[in-house]
């Protein structure tokens, strides 16, 4: 396990506008940077929020995720993902997604 | 010596300060920012000090300290480019911020020190409307509350505390306003997104209104922190600031959705 280096890929696309780019231009390629499992790369590559949240990945970087439509991650699926592989809870009911449309870079 | 002369916590949603200028009326935070204000204005401080929880733009997993004083002449932010408000150079005060970081660690409490800063929405929201113009000089005080594991909220109060007696030992002659930033119960992207810890929130704004600090940091546990959502460790900022009003109860603290905008005046 890895956690580490996938926070560190979402700190960084967050951060540093270089790897931002490399990370919507040619992601798998960007991935290759990072030590990650096999594991962590195809959740990564897929998307799979809810197996990244349980892998303990932090939630204010998951963020990172929507906020540039990463892995086809966006914020109208984000919220039913992150969800995924959890039991249901009622709490659920009150969620929605953030407001925030106002990505720039 | 200097003097403390207001005390006051805001949320930092990013989201205020476009809805203010986009859609104004709309948010019940930006009356209670109002009245925050102009508390500040009336105490006319010519320093500020803001405690604070970095969201991962200056600090990260590599090198994240529990508590940590900024020592830069001037800082550039809201860093993040989602963030839709103003981009702001922040004015240090590195004199004051040597002296704290020494009567600190003098104390006991062996803070960190950063001489360079990246500034984020966390803390550039609160002194958009508090600081118009960026006119003051903004001494920073990082607390971990982002991260696990966080510091104690006892060690937070116990730190208030000494910032209390630093102000009133500091050679200065400032008027000096000291704030808060954060939530007291929120999950920012979380799988609970949406959801409102109530019971959470409504427990900490009714101790810190009769101003039950020291009751309030024995509950804040991290277990019980972390039940209420991803961003209410910043919690840890508001325990920080009651640490440092002493025995002076809240002028007036009002909730808004696992928010509290508070502000306690000294005479």
């Amino acid at each position: 396990m890895s956690v580490y280096q996938i926070n560190k890929l979402l700190y960084l696309t967050d951060n540093d506008p270089a790897l931002r780019k490399r990370m919507k231009e040619e992601p798998e390629a960007a991935l290759n940077e990072f030590k990650l499992t096999a594991e962590e790369r195809e959740a990564l590559k897929s998307g799979a929020v809810g197996k990244l949240y349980q892998m303990g990945v932090h939630t204010f970087l998951l963020n990172h995720l929507y906020r540039y439509e990463l892995f086809g991650v966006n914020r109208d699926n984000y919220l039913s993902r992150i969800r995924e592989g959890m039991p249901y809870d009622p709490r659920f009911e009150q969620g929605n997604m953030p407001v925030q449309r106002f990505l720039k870079g | 010596m200097a003097k403390l002369v207001l005390a006051a916590g805001v949320p930092h949603p990013p989201r205020l300060v476009y809805e203010m200028e986009h859609a104004p009326g709309k948010m019940k935070g930006e009356a209670l920012m109002k009245q925050v204000r102009e508390q500040v204005e009336k105490a006319a401080p010519d320093l500020i000090i803001e405690v604070d929880s970095d969201h991962f733009v200056n600090f990260f997993y590599n090198n994240l300290p529990s508590f940590c004083i900024g020592m830069a002449e001037e800082a550039q932010g809201p860093q993040e480019t989602w963030c839709p408000m103003p981009r702001y150079t922040v004015r240090g005060h590195l004199p004051l911020a040597k002296a704290l970081l020494r009567y600190g660690v003098n104390s006991k409490f062996d803070l960190a020190a950063a001489h360079e800063l990246r500034l984020d929405h966390s803390l550039t929201v609160p002194l958009h409307f508090l600081n118009p113009g960026m006119e003051l000089p903004v001494v920073p005080i990082y607390t971990n509350g982002f991260a696990s594991p966080m510091p104690l909220a006892t060690r937070c109060l116990a730190l208030g505390r000494m910032l209390r007696k630093f102000i009133e030992a500091w050679e200065g002659k400032e008027r000096i306003a000291l704030i808060a930033s954060g939530c007291f119960a929120m999950d920012v992207g979380g799988p609970l997104r949406g959801w409102t810890d109530t019971e959470w929130s409504e427990t900490i704004s009714s101790l810190l209104l009769r101003g039950q600090y020291q009751a309030l940091a024995r509950r804040a546990t991290e277990e019980r922190i972390n039940r209420a959502g991803n961003n209410s460790g910043e919690l840890l900022n508001w325990i920080t600031v009651a640490g440092a009003v002493g025995a002076t109860k809240p002028l007036f603290l009002e909730g808004d959705e696992g928010s509290g905008y508070a502000v306690w005046k000294f005479a």
